[in-house]
């Protein structure tokens, strides 16, 4: 149950959300975008979060595009993580979306939510780090489209009354080599212990990471390490694994020693499939 | 009708999900009940402020620990409400009554509670430690059961002692000894229905409780006898329960649910467990810490048995001594041991306390026995089936409370573990590596239970009849998902020779209607309800022959009821149908005799007697089920992952009264026992706050994820029991534990002594601690 009152508000355009989120918050009060609204109710039940007013954007047109274009393949936020798997459009981010929570839940949790929730793991962020991909976000002063990089450094970096609209690949990124591992503490549903994508483009890997640090990312002294191919396999990793942004994490879902066992038996996988594939 | 496959009684509505449970009963005008929590597992209560609570509109009242008596089932140690001091996290501080569950969950939130936090203990064996911090620094001055022995000054709540044959010669006849270790933290039931009540007390006097509970006429009798209420004035109703697995056996909210109505003028209250209170602070599935040391000849026979338990009880004694006593009567597992020493302690600790968890402290004892088996047979160098198979218990023997065995009160073990060896293709192997990072491998255990209640429980039951000769059935026995209720009609069926269409069951319990059942636990529902469903029926034949032996003026010896008619054995064309007479017979001339039809039967245990303080001798229950289990996995060398692949469980469960009913209680047992032995525990952190009461990070086996599940029965009758069956409700789970620790011991080559089996465990075992640093 949450236990506080809000309004909901369902606009049905871009303009029409941020104005409300503006207004809502002259009035002193604290707005919410609301997607799939999955960790909004299950963190305010737990005092969590707090809002006066949730405004949900699933019902904007442009949420909830899903446009595969020659050169360009664009997801709305709104999409959720079952249409993805089920349309396939990115092979790599089908199997992150796939991996994510459990069915039911996915039916829900859209897209646009997984990046910018407050729940650290984020794992669909991590193919499209790996894609380069744009962000189109919505704000006071209309659309800007940037690279994802420029605006999710371990979580969305959003001015307030921002929101993501869609995210834009390009259509080369889909069809690359790639390798998705989730590993979790037990069994098939849950969160990660250690979640690691990679993708081959041409001769270099591009790896991204859940569950090894309190965020996901993607690291370019990593990547290095990993591409030095004159060096033994074993070699590389142990060189990447001292480039980790953070020391690893150490929590309930298991000890900072053994996920970093586990992140260099995947790695391990990875490589040897995708230098000999 | 005995044997088949009857769709249960209650599958419609619950299929269509039209069946109701407490929290489905809502009304208008009730109130409604937030819990205050205590975030600390020890700490002293130094003040707590209820004003700001008042602040919010629609609250009635705000009710603490203060002036309460203290309540337990065995030993009365625990507050309803935590008074002075908390001793858990979770634990009750306060319970705000308010119009809404919203207004009431605000104004729990404003309620400011000042704590000095004391040092916390973290399992039974720093409880024992000398200066550890004591949790009941009053353990000596509480009231206490007759057959509870707490050691004051320390942190003991109870202690069973089993003291069978003579140690000494054991260890002499013994070549070989193994000795080891095990340990598991508390974790929980995760019924789907989590734990609620709604309390009502009307201006007569009435004390209306509405629970989702195993024990309604426990919860009458105990709020009588905790605050002096009339017993007769207190009507516990129980509508279908959504899963119990022992953890709605204790009774807690139903107090809170009283104390609360009291406290606004007897309105109708509820109280309603989330799921992470009622992973918390409604009582959990108890920890363990062990030490088994076995002897035995070097031609594999067991000649002595010292075993340690160390149950991590929790917070408050409650059901945990009797769940320590019967683990203590059943210590040495399904086998003929003649020298024992066991005791068993429930020791407090600073964790949530602790309750029944289906199979009752067995599946916790077998996990530790169990084990130890598999390392003397691998030290004997002998094969894990026939060092069973050769101690393997059987009539003429004793169990280690001194019971002497016949054939009708143990069934067949060798029986069970012939089947088995087929079953799991044991022959062909036992470990095979499939390739260079894979194994599988096949973990056996055996196990047995009896029921462990108390000496004088007892099952009543009550039959009438309706207009067109059907029946009406009702039994105290709680329908808590096990069918229990649909197989009781299927004895009244076979008895009154009837369709099972022409048998209704009552299935909410109603105490001042219901006759009652002592609690619906421990797999008695069929044994003590069929025993007493049998004996209404024999009444009802009774009544029926006496009136229509009048009226077919024939002796009653001469008559037989079936299909619906009282007619003559010898020439069944003479007869009186059974709705001519069930109401009074009435003649052409409208003179009536006889009149309405009722039935009863009430069943008592009989001969059971308490243990003897020092040597535990004494009779714990009717019957034991034995059973013997196999897991099959598939084990990563490399990664310490693994797949269950396979769970078997071969049960002698005396006869089959309903088949599907049967296979989906041990299915459902295994699945259950396999959850909790390869990922369910809580987590605490280094002040033992349990950090993982919540879905998210406790994730109990998923539909999906199981294995091939195979239930198999023996039938050796129970005499004694309704057509021979013995209790089936728990027993598919009290080996997996074991057999799955037994398999990845042997799949992963290093002893996996503590639960529950999560990779990383395996990992750390194999590495001996020892990991590589990058």
């Amino acid at each position: 149950m949450i236990p506080f009152d809000l309004t909901y508000h369902r606009p049905s355009s871009i303009s029409e959300a941020v104005q409300l989120f503006e207004q809502i918050q002259k009035q002193g009060k604290t707005p919410l975008y609301y997607n799939g609204g999955t960790e909004i109710i299950t963190l305010s039940r737990l005092n969590l979060v707090f809002a006066d007013a949730v405004i949900d954007i699933k019902h904007i047109p442009e949420c909830r595009v899903l446009d595969r274009k020659q050169n360009e393949l664009t997801l709305g936020a709104a999409l959720s993580l079952t249409t993805i798997e089920e349309a396939n459009p990115f092979p790599l981010l089908a199997k992150a979306a796939s991996e994510v929570a459990d069915h039911t839940a996915r039916n829900q949790i859209t897209l646009g939510g997984n990046v910018c929730g407050q729940i650290f793991y984020r794992e669909t962020v991590l193919p499209l780090l790996l894609a380069d991909c744009d962000v189109v976000i919505a704000g006071k002063s209309g659309l800007r489209q940037h690279s994802i990089h420029e605006v999710f450094d371990q979580h969305i970096r959003l001015e307030p009354g921002e929101f993501l609209v869609q995210i834009k690949v390009d259509p080369i990124y889909t069809t690359m080599p790639h390798i998705h591992i989730k590993r979790r503490k037990q069994g098939n549903v849950g969160y990660p212990l250690v979640t690691v994508s990679m993708i081959k483009k041409e001769r270099d890997l591009r790896v991204a990471f859940s569950g090894v640090c309190p965020f996901p990312f993607r690291s370019q002294a990593v990547e290095e390490q990993l591409n030095a191919r004159h060096l033994p396999i074993e070699t590389r990793i142990v060189r990447a694994l001292q480039q980790l942004p953070e020391p690893i994490l150490d929590d309930v879902e298991g000890s900072a020693e053994y996920r970093l066992f586990v992140l260099k038996n995947i790695l391990t996988d990875m490589l040897i499939a995708l230098e000999e594939g | 009708m005995i044997g088949k496959s009857v769709i249960r009684k209650e599958a419609w509505d619950k299929v269509t999900g039209r069946a109701k449970y407490t929290h489905d009963y809502l009304e208008t005008g009730m109130l409604h009940a937030k819990l205050v929590i205590s975030p600390y597992a020890h700490a002293r209560i130094r003040e707590i402020d209820t004003k700001k609570a008042f602040s919010i509109p629609g609250v009635r009242a705000v009710i603490t620990g203060e002036g309460l008596p203290l309540t337990g089932e065995d030993l009365r140690d625990r507050p309803p409400i935590a008074f002075e001091k908390v001793r858990y996290h979770g634990e009750v501080v306060a319970v705000v009554v308010a119009d809404t569950l919203v207004q009431a969950e605000q104004a729990a939130r404003l309620v400011r509670v000042v704590y000095d936090p004391l040092p916390a203990v973290g399992s039974p064996r720093e409880a024992l430690e000398e200066g550890a911090p004591l949790i009941h620094e009053r353990l000596g001055s509480y009231q206490k059961g007759k057959y509870t022995y707490p050691e004051p000054n320390t942190n003991i709540a109870h202690r069973t002692k089993i003291r069978k044959g003579n140690m000494k010669k054991g260890w002499m006849e013994s070549d070989v000894v193994v000795e080891a270790s095990f340990s598991f933290s508390p974790s929980d039931h995760i019924a789907m229905e989590t734990r609620c009540a709604t309390a009502e007390i009307l201006p007569d006097g009435n004390i209306v409780i509405v629970a989702s509970t195993q024990s309604p006429f426990m919860v009458k009798r105990l709020i009588s006898a905790y605050f002096g209420e009339d017993v007769g004035k207190i009507v516990v109703r129980t509508p279908l329960v959504g899963g119990a697995y022992g953890g709605k056996a204790p009774v807690q909210l139903e107090l809170l649910a009283y104390l609360a109505s009291k406290a606004v003028g007897g309105r109708k209250v509820s109280v309603w467990n989330t799921r992470e209170q009622d992973m918390i602070t409604s009582p959990v599935h108890i920890g363990l810490e062990a030490t088994v040391k076995l002897g035995c000849t070097t031609d594999g026979y067991i000649k002595a048995a010292e075993i340690l338990f160390l149950f991590d009880g929790g917070a408050y004694s409650d059901k945990a001594i009797d769940v320590t006593r019967a683990a203590a009567t059943d210590c040495t597992g399904p086998y003929h041991i003649e020298n024992v020493w066991c005791d068993s302690l429930c020791v407090y600790t600073n964790h949530p306390y602790a309750s029944p968890f289906r199979s009752f402290g067995h599946c916790e004892q077998a996990f530790a026995i169990e084990r130890t088996i598999d390392l003397l047979a691998e030290k004997l160098n002998m094969d894990k089936l026939e060092l069973r198979m050769k101690n393997a218990i059987r009539p003429g023997h004793t169990t280690p409370t001194q019971v002497l065995l016949n054939q009708s009160n143990v069934g067949n073990l060798p029986a069970c573990i012939r089947r088995l060896y087929e079953l799991i293709q044991w022959d062909e192997w036992q470990r095979i590596e499939i390739d260079a990072r894979t194994v599988r491998a096949k973990g056996v255990s055996c196990s047995w239970k009896t029921s462990t209640i108390d000496t004088d429980a007892s099952s009543g039951a009550i039959i009438t009849f309706n207009p067109d000769g059907s029946v009406n059935l009702m039994s105290g026995v709680v329908e808590i998902g096990t069918g229990t209720k649909t197989i009781l009609a299927q004895i009244l069926a076979e008895k009154l020779k009837m369709d099972i269409n022409d048998v209704h069951v009552k299935m909410e319990i109603d105490t001042q209607s219901t006759p009652e059942h002592w609690k619906t636990v421990a797999s008695r529902g069929t044994f003590m309800g069929g025993r007493a469903v049998l004996e209404a029926a024999d009444d009802v034949i009774r009544q029926l022959k006496d009136i229509a032996a009048c009226i077919l003026r024939a002796p009653i010896e001469d008559l037989e009821v079936g299909y619906g008619k009282v007619f003559l054995r010898d020439d069944p064309s003479i007869y009186i149908p059974i709705k001519d007479i069930a109401y009074g017979y009435k003649y052409p001339n409208g003179n009536a005799v006889g009149g309405q039809i009722i039935g009863r039967g009430n069943y008592i245990l009989r001969h059971l007697t308490p243990l003897d303080k020092e040597t535990g001798a004494g009779k714990p229950g009717p019957e034991w089920t034995v059973c013997a289990h196999a897991v099959e996995i598939e084990f990563d060398k490399r990664d310490c992952t693994y797949k269950i692949i396979k769970a078997v469980s071969v049960i002698d469960v005396g006869k089959v009264l309903n088949f599907k009913a049967a296979l989906g209680q041990v299915m459902g047992a295994m699945s259950m026992g396999l959850s909790f032995a390869s990922r369910e525990t809580f987590l605490f952190d280094q002040y033992e706050r349990v950090l993982n009461p919540q879905f998210r990070t406790y994730q109990p086996i998923r539909f999906g994820e199981h294995p091939e599940y195979i239930a198999d029965f023996i039938e050796t009758p129970q005499i004694d029991a309704p057509y021979g069956a013995r209790g089936v409700g728990e027993h598919g789970l009290i080996g997996m534990p074991a057999a799955l620790a037994n398999a990845l011991s042997i799949a992963a080559e290093v002893p996996l002594n503590q639960l529950p089996l999560f990779p990383e465990l395996i990992w750390r075992t194999k590495k001996g601690e020892q990991y590589d640093s990058f």
